[in-house]
């Protein structure tokens, strides 16, 4: 029998709803950590801080190291450089079995010969709790995922929804000191995606235990967390608040890799304190001085500057209604309209360029090849250096 | 209805422009069948010519209770089959078959099991080569590898001599020519199909079931007890299966190793027709051991299929 690092008599998160904010305590924190498979750096210097109670997104596409980061907190891989803390506790050196964490796989990973009380109850008898409180355990982490009366199933005879809920309900009786989410939706259609999204919001909430879920998916990300963490070839882009995410994007990367966006190249034509005025083709645009991605923020008339905006934050308007400020408009021409349900997506050619404009409004005057005014606003608009 | 064959896809094309949905399935069916029969022909035909003939023939001979096979006045009844037991001998020699059979299985297991969890947790690389020593084996004649085992296990063998130049035994202990010898040379000669059954089942454990057991605060000890071990009985049974059917109906092996001996059933058997002549009782002896082996799986399988872990079978 096992020997659990803590007494498990200590309550920590009960199943109980509890209100509980986020507090400025940190419950991981992960210092340096460097990973090379090979020849091929998967870390290269990761600093993380998880606040208790928060649910924080690692997201980022395939390779980018966001599953090697959660194996590293789980204890499933050695950094080669770097700590791990847990707690407060350097868990550096301590196998995944002494770490007291729940976690959901992406395969579900119930154990096929157990039945659903039996994988629940697995957790419990290595934590030594008696049979009675067993019982009350599961069921309450039964309920809690809306899963009561399917105790006696095997895996095999669940659908997959209802497994990962038990996958779930299997990570948080056992009250862990973390529950560490591994892309568990990816294997779930859209509608049960949607639906298991909003309960795993809501059941982090209640209980108030501190999660790290990991996704390549952004709209789980922004939809779910609290923070979001951008990640890129074993690197952190940028730690924010989803919305800071969207629309304040730090770097070049994150701002292409969520949601969609438009580019333009252009030439930087004059600098003042609280804007930059940047050279299209003919055109002028305008950007706020705020909105610089990247590290080198010192601008010069001359530089030679991308500058990038989302399609839903354009305005497009027929030739006669030029009059709103502070946007600039710009001449365009569409070359196709698609109509999406909720909005219309149209494409125009601006400065010979191809721009998509998300919008829902639309004259049903216009057609293919119709002159429209293409405006945004300065602060709508991220600029890098090139 | 034409004939099927030769015009089967003329048929398809006429149905097809027909928009008649219930001839489908009768389509569907016809496509499997015929090309998929039309391959197992061959097959078909050689195993009923040299396996399924002269078995309906022994069980022929094993009902004739008169020795002289040429007489035209052949007895028929089950005499031969209520010898066995009547005489202890027969029945001692099953026995031992058996027993003999069962040490192999559990030695194949004890020394397979390691084997297979290392291979299963290797890289497909390094368990490519370890497949490699585990099948190399095979490629030696089993006599060969027999005489192989005199030079280790004989009175004036390595292992005797070893064992007593270090004092730990006095007199060589008897190893050839014994149960232990044949058990050494089954076991030894059908390790590789319990390795490799064993494999195929651990290969396709999810590994995500270890971390998950792992992160639930499993020990390596308690998981392998509590998952991995469970989760691999499909490919324990089918290798044991395998061992046991094959150690039962050895002939060569014993007859080396154990010699007279180490009377098994197939040495029996060959005795009785190949030395005695007594065709129809050998017959019979074929039959009762082809009937132990069958009814001792059977009862195996169903023990596991129906206790504790059913589950893993499905």
């Amino acid at each position: 029998m096992e020997v659990l690092k803590k007494d498990v008599e200590i309550k920590r998160h009960h199943l109980e709803p509890v209100q509980q904010s986020v507090s400025k305590k940190n419950d991981v924190e992960i210092k340096g950590a460097f990973k090379q498979f090979g020849s091929n750096v998967v870390l290269n210097g990761i600093d993380l801080e998880v606040k208790q109670g928060e649910l924080l997104t690692l997201l980022g596409p395939s390779g980018c190291g966001k599953s090697t980061t959660l194996n590293l907190i789980a204890g499933f891989l050695d950094a080669d450089r770097g700590e791990v803390h847990i707690k407060g506790n350097n868990v550096t050196k301590v196998p995944p079995y002494k770490r007291d964490l729940g976690m959901v796989f992406q395969t579900y990973s119930l154990f096929p010969h157990m039945t659903v009380y039996e994988n629940l109850s697995f957790g419990l008898k290595l934590r030594k709790v008696g049979k009675a409180e067993q019982k009350k355990k599961i069921s309450k982490a039964l309920e809690l995922v809306k899963m009561s009366g399917l105790e006696n199933r095997y895996p095999r005879e669940l659908s997959g929804g209802q497994r990962q809920r038990v996958a779930i309900s299997r990570a948080l009786v056992v009250e862990p000191e973390l529950l560490l989410l591994d892309e568990p939706l990816s294997n779930l259609d859209a509608k049960l995606r949607h639906e298991l999204r909003a309960e795993i919001k809501r059941l982090q909430k209640e209980i108030g235990v501190t999660t790290i879920f990991v996704t390549h998916d952004q709209e789980e990300a922004l939809s779910m967390s609290d923070r979001v963490v951008v990640m890129n070839a074993g690197k952190i882009e940028q730690i924010s608040t989803p919305t800071d995410i969207y629309n304040h994007p730090k770097t070049e990367f994150v701002f292409q890799f969520i949601g969609k966006s438009n580019c333009f190249e252009g030439k930087v034509s004059a600098v003042d304190k609280r804007t930059i005025s940047v050279k299209i083709g003919s055109d002028i645009s305008l950007v706020d001085a705020d909105n610089i991605m990247g590290n080198d923020s010192d601008l010069k008339t001359g530089d030679e500057v991308k500058i990038y905006i989302r399609p839903e934050k354009l305005k497009i308007v027929s030739a006669e209604e030029t009059s709103f400020s502070p946007i600039d408009f710009h001449r365009a021409n569409i070359s196709q309209i698609n109509y999406l349900g909720t909005s219309w997506e149209i494409n125009v050619l601006l400065q010979g360029k191809s721009i998509q404009v998300l919008t829902s409004d639309i004259d049903s005057s216009w057609k293919n090849g119709s002159e429209v005014f293409i405006g945004w606003s300065p602060s709508e608009v991220m600029l890098v250096k090139k | 209805m034409e004939p099927i064959r030769s015009y089967a896809s003329q048929e398809i094309k006429q149905e097809t422009n027909q928009i008649e949905p219930q001839k489908e399935p009768k389509l569907k069916k016809r496509k499997v069948w015929v090309p998929g029969l039309l391959l197992l022909t061959p097959i078909l035909l050689f195993i009923f010519g040299f396996f399924v003939i002269p078995m309906l023939y022994i069980l022929y001979l094993s009902f004739i209770s008169t020795d002289n096979l040429g007489a035209n006045d052949a007895v028929y009844s089950i005499k031969n089959y209520t010898q066995l037991f009547s005489d202890s001998y027969y029945l001692s020699s099953l026995w031992l078959t058996v027993k003999i059979s069962l040490y192999s299985v559990l030695v194949a297991l004890f020394l397979g099991y390691p084997v297979a969890l290392t291979m299963a947790k290797s890289s497909a690389r390094i368990r490519g080569y370890i497949t490699l020593l585990i099948v190399s084996p095979l490629l030696v004649s089993i006599v060969v590898r027999n005489f192989g085992w005199y030079l280790l296990l004989l009175p004036n063998g390595t292992i005797n001599q070893t064992l007593m130049s270090l004092g730990i035994i006095n007199a060589p202990l008897k190893l050839l020519f014994s149960e232990i010898g044949v058990v050494i040379g089954l076991s030894n000669a059908y390790l590789p199909f319990m390795i490799l059954s064993i494999v195929a089942s651990l290969y396709n454990i999810d590994p995500s079931l270890d971390k998950a057991g792992a992160i639930l605060g499993a020990s390596p000890f308690r998981r392998f007890f509590s998952i991995t071990l469970p989760l691999s009985i499909p490919g324990i049974v089918s290798g044991c299966i395998l061992v046991f059917s094959l150690s039962m109906s050895a002939y060569v092996t014993p007859a080396l190793m154990g010699g007279a001996n180490v009377p098994v059933m197939p040495v029996v058997i060959y005795d009785q027709i190949n030395n005695l002549l007594h065709w129809t009782f050998g017959s019979a002896l074929s039959y009762i051991l082809l009937a132990t082996t069958v009814i001792s799986v059977a009862i195996f399988t169903r023990v596991f299929e129906k206790g504790k872990f059913k589950e893993v079978f499905r």
